[in-house]
């Protein structure tokens, strides 16, 4: 079991859903690499494909969908796109933790808090079970909530932000050092969303976790995260430090994202709309550039051909139009 | 712009419509099971009205041929009467049929508009009325026809059916009040009533296309429901003897041409339990298509 | 002109044999909406600002208080009189998806409010069709690829313009935005705002915005009043640039601490407000609601409720008794 933070390389990841028009990607050549200690965040709409590059982290992209190519190497467990039954299921809770969407209640309603992590425990095959249970009320009380209590508890009991925070309990009591988290805030309150996140940062420092953060909101990795990942229609079009790609985003997409969002001081109309909208899995381009129909930036080479990411400085940008000003 | 618009818009109605069919033909096509469900359904309905028009009203029997096996000329043998046991069964399936029809039809009405009524109004009509469906639905189905049966005759299909579909309801109205109580509170719903819409514009262009695969369905099932029950009646023996009833034959088959020990009355007891079988198969073959039908975005994907 | 005085609304939860549980939803609110104008009410999850916003728009009833639509006050009249009058406020839902019927294509659905106008008012066949078309292009939308189209056959941000079309349908003096781009992806969100704000421009349609994400807020309704809601009550009123800049109330306060900074592109403020506790439903109900949340609280505060009030020195109404100015939002890096 590894006792630091793993670091993550994702090395062309390619992800297909078996549609019927044939396999589709809905993830494709996308190499990413999560260091030691940081926290990542992705941002994406929906469709981006940043749900399934998350789900392949834990090998678990659930048919019709498959991982058609590229690997996943999580240090001490190697590449986990050939793990297969037991060893994975191991994998998963062990070495990394998955924290569900708030919105889905991914609790279940019938049991009680402790009993599921009790479940948890057993299917690892944890022999001190009672330690497990101080483990928990240990996170949960972290967490700024009355352990005992929480774990009496059913789901319907828990307010959003307390579901929240049973989920990170859950990912991380197994001792995991990776951790994805899927849409941490999303349906829960402003003053929630900060508590969560805030927490997010903290556990993250103190239990030397590298940490997955996915989102469609940009506010929440501006907040969480040391480097920030921005995928669209499959691709991931820009990488780099969080301050740098929003100081000065590179690629049009990104630039277009921080755009749009409403301010809270300065000139209301210097928000602007991005015009068209996102791909979905069956209308992105099988050739050139997925960003091409709604960016500003659109030359004759975008057409056809599918812009390779090419490091910038201390960012991975895939733009033509962005490589070709630099180069100029 | 709005001048090539117009026109097209002002046949929307139609095209919708023809959209429509040409939906349900797609979805029917997606399996062939579905085909062949329809196959069957369509070949019963024709069974049903034109059947029992290529025989005689009175089926002459042949004293020689009396339970035969199956053969080349009766197919499935003839009964102790020396008739033959596939023109029975035709000429049985109107009544049959008929039956199962009104009772799905009048099954579905009352209980859809019951269902409707009560889920859209809620308060107090809606606790008498599921009262009244409550106190329905513990009345015990089988043993009340039984007596009704020893005071009525059911001459008629229609008569058959009516009971069996006042006896129906209760179940289809409780699962339209429950989707009714669901669908009165989705925003469509609301934005209806916002803009002034008419109640009766709610409740038949906005809940009741929602319900229709449910509806459809339940219309299917009960058509099945219905002749298990009207057999199974005939084949106590509780109603009046109708020698070319599907009831009245497997009683028959079993009780006086002895088809448990004795193989050659076989084709007499299997031939109405066949057509069963067969119309329920076609029933459940179509009703897998209902969803997808009714609904748009299945149908046209 | 849409104002509302002393809204009460209680809500009965079923409890066990012993009674029911009083939720108070609404404790006594008091707001205005100038024709053609803009208000927003912003608030946590529960506080009350959505079921506000259903009464406004006639879709839910009032226990106490008068709602004065235009000069009618609604409580003189009957259940069936209001109706015309709560048709020019049109409520815009959630979740686009559940908003639009699936089984109808758009067509079907503009018609039918459509032609429900075109027989009160004797127009034509025609008219029907033109007006459709006509809406359908307000809101940015293409009435020849639109309207022969299926709900399930458009994305999120044209369900939610179509929803926005059908609400023209009936040429509304106001549109309720509930929530109204939670649910629509990231990009096309301020496309949404933007046609709001276009609408109420280009047709005068005053634009109620309920929503806890005060900078949207701020984008559609810039210059109208926010209204902060916290459990049933303002606490804290007045135009929009004046509460986001100088918010007085420890609830406000902790609310637009809670916006994520920007970093790289902005600063964060410089006296976050973190409230002590989190937000729970049973909290009690004597002194300042906020109270046992707040972090300023002071000796008055246990034992009496502060209402909604003018202060010296302080020009938004507020509901504190120990108003203090703080720097809470995140600055942009080019003003620091």
């Amino acid at each position: 079991m590894p006792e630091q933070a793993p670091g993550v390389r994702i090395d062309g990841l390619t992800v297909v859903y078996k549609t019927a028009a044939g396999e589709l990607p809905a993830v494709r050549d996308i190499s990413l690499t999560l260091e030691p200690g940081t926290i990542t965040g992705i941002v994406g709409e929906s469709g981006s494909g940043k749900s399934t590059l998350a789900l392949s982290l834990l090998n678990a992209v659930q048919p019709p969908g498959r991982i058609a190519a590229g690997s996943v190497e999580i240090d001490g467990l190697g590449d986990v796109v050939g793990l297969r039954g037991e060893e994975l299921r191991k994998a998963r809770g062990r070495h990394v933790g998955y924290v569900f969407q708030a919105a889905q209640n991914s609790l279940n309603p019938l049991k009680t808090v402790g009993k599921q992590l009790l479940d948890l425990g057993r299917s690892h095959g944890v022999e001190d079970l009672r330690g497990l249970v101080r483990e928990a009320k240990e996170l949960l009380g972290r967490m700024g909530l009355d352990g005992a209590r929480v774990l009496d508890s059913h789901q319907h009991e828990l307010s959003g932000g307390m579901r929240q925070r049973v989920g990170i309990m859950l990912a991380l009591v197994l001792n995991a050092h990776l951790v994805v988290l899927d849409e941490p805030t999303t349906a829960l309150d402003m003053i929630t969303q900060a508590n969560i996140l805030k927490i997010v940062r903290e556990v993250h420092a103190e239990r030397g976790l590298t940490t997955l953060v996915i989102t469609h909101d940009i506010g929440v990795v501006a907040e969480v995260a040391d480097r920030l990942a921005v995928m669209y229609g499959g691709r991931l079009v820009e990488q780099g430090p969080t301050r740098e790609v929003l100081g000065a985003p590179s690629h049009p997409y990104t630039r277009g994202l921080i755009k749009a969002i409403p301010r809270l001081v300065g000139d209301i109309d210097e928000a602007q709309a991005l015009p068209g909208r996102p791909p979905t899995l069956t209308s992105v381009p099988d050739q050139g550039c997925v960003f091409r129909d709604r960016c500003p930036l659109r030359m004759d080479v975008c057409d056809t051909v599918d812009p390779a990411a090419v490091p910038l400085g201390s960012r991975i940008v895939a733009c033509h139009a962005v490589n070709v000003k630099e180069h100029a | 712009m709005s001048a090539t618009l117009i026109p097209e818009a002002a046949s929307a109605t139609g095209t919708i419509r023809r959209n429509f069919w040409r939906g349900v033909w797609r979805v029917m096509k997606r399996k062939p099971s579905r085909m062949a469900g329809v196959i069957i359904c369509a070949g019963f309905a024709f069974m049903g009205v034109f059947g029992p028009m290529f025989y005689p009203g009175n089926l002459p029997g042949d004293a020689n041929q009396i339970t035969q096996p199956p053969s080349w000329a009766h197919w499935f043998g003839t009964d102790p009467q020396g008739r033959d046991v596939l023109a029975l069964v035709i000429t049985g399936s109107r009544y049959v049929l008929l039956c199962a029809a009104v009772t799905a039809v009048i099954t579905v009405v009352v209980g859809t508009s019951l269902g409707l009524f009560s889920g859209f109004k809620r308060g107090r009509w809606d606790t008498v009325l599921m009262r009244i469906t409550d106190m329905k639905l513990t009345i015990p189905g089988l043993p009340l026809l039984l007596v009704l049966a020893t005071v009525w005759k059911f001459g008629s299909p229609i008569q058959m059916g009516l009971v069996l579909g006042l006896l129906g309801w209760g179940g289809v109205a409780r699962a339209v009040r429950a989707q009714t109580l669901s669908l009165r509170e989705r925003g469509f719903i609301e934005a209806a009533r916002g803009l002034g819409l008419s109640t009766r514009h709610i409740v038949s262009r906005e809940l009741l296309p929602s319900m229709a695969p449910y509806i459809a369905m339940n219309m299917l099932i009960s058509v099945t429901g219905a002749v298990y029950a009207q057999v199974g009646l005939f084949f106590l023996g509780v109603l009046p003897y109708e020698s070319d009833n599907w009831g009245v034959m497997l009683n028959l088959a079993v009780f006086q041409a002895g088809a448990m020990i004795q193989p050659n009355a076989l084709g007499y007891l299997m031939a109405p339990l066949l057509a069963i079988l067969l119309l329920t198969l076609g029933i459940v073959l179509v009703v897998d298509a209902m969803d997808e039908i009714f609904n748009p975005r299945l149908r046209e994907e | 002109m849409i104002t509302g005085q002393g809204i009460v609304k209680t809500f009965k939860q079923r409890g066990n044999i012993l009674g029911s549980r009083e939720v108070r939803a609404l404790r006594g609110v008091d707001f205005a909406i100038p024709k053609g104008g803009a208000a927003s009410f912003i608030g946590e999850s529960g506080c009350g600002k959505t079921t506000l916003g259903r009464i406004i728009a006639g879709l839910e009833s009032y226990d106490e208080g008068e709602l004065v639509i235009g000069d009618t006050a609604m409580s003189e009249l009957k259940h069936k009189q209001r109706q015309p009058h709560f048709r020019k406020i049109q409520l815009i839902h959630q979740d686009p998806y559940s908003a639009l019927n699936p089984t109808r294509t758009i067509h079907q659905t503009l018609h039918a409010p459509l032609s429900l106008r075109a027989k009160q008012t004797g127009r034509s066949k025609k008219w029907i069709e033109e007006r459709a078309a006509e809406v359908l292009s307000l809101v940015g939308l293409d009435a020849g690829t639109v309207l022969a189209r299926y709900p399930h056959q458009l994305s999120g941000g044209m369900r939610q313009r179509v929803v926005i079309a059908r609400a023209l349908t009936v040429d509304p003096e106001m549109l309720v935005a509930d929530e109204a781009v939670s649910m629509i992806d990231v990009s096309l969100r301020l496309g949404i705002l933007a046609l709001l704000k276009d609408l109420r421009e280009r047709l005068g349609v005053s634009v109620l915005f309920i929503t806890h994400d005060v900078a949207t807020a701020r984008y559609i309704g810039g210059d109208g009043e926010l209204y902060v809601i916290y459990r049933g009550q303002v606490v804290e009123r007045g135009p929009v640039d004046t509460v986001i800049a100088d918010p007085v109330h420890p609830y406000t306060q902790s609310l637009l601490s809670a916006i994520p900074v920007l970093h790289g592109l902005e600063q964060p403020g410089e006296q976050p407000v973190v409230p002590l506790e989190p937000l729970d439903q049973l909290l009690d109900d004597t002194g300042c609601l906020f109270t046992g949340r707040c972090p300023f609280r002071g000796e008055r505060c246990a034992g009496e409720r502060p209402l909604l009030q003018v202060t010296e020195g302080v020009p938004q109404e507020h509901a504190c008794f120990y108003p203090e100015r703080r720097s809470v939002i995140a600055r942009p890096l080019s003003e620091v």
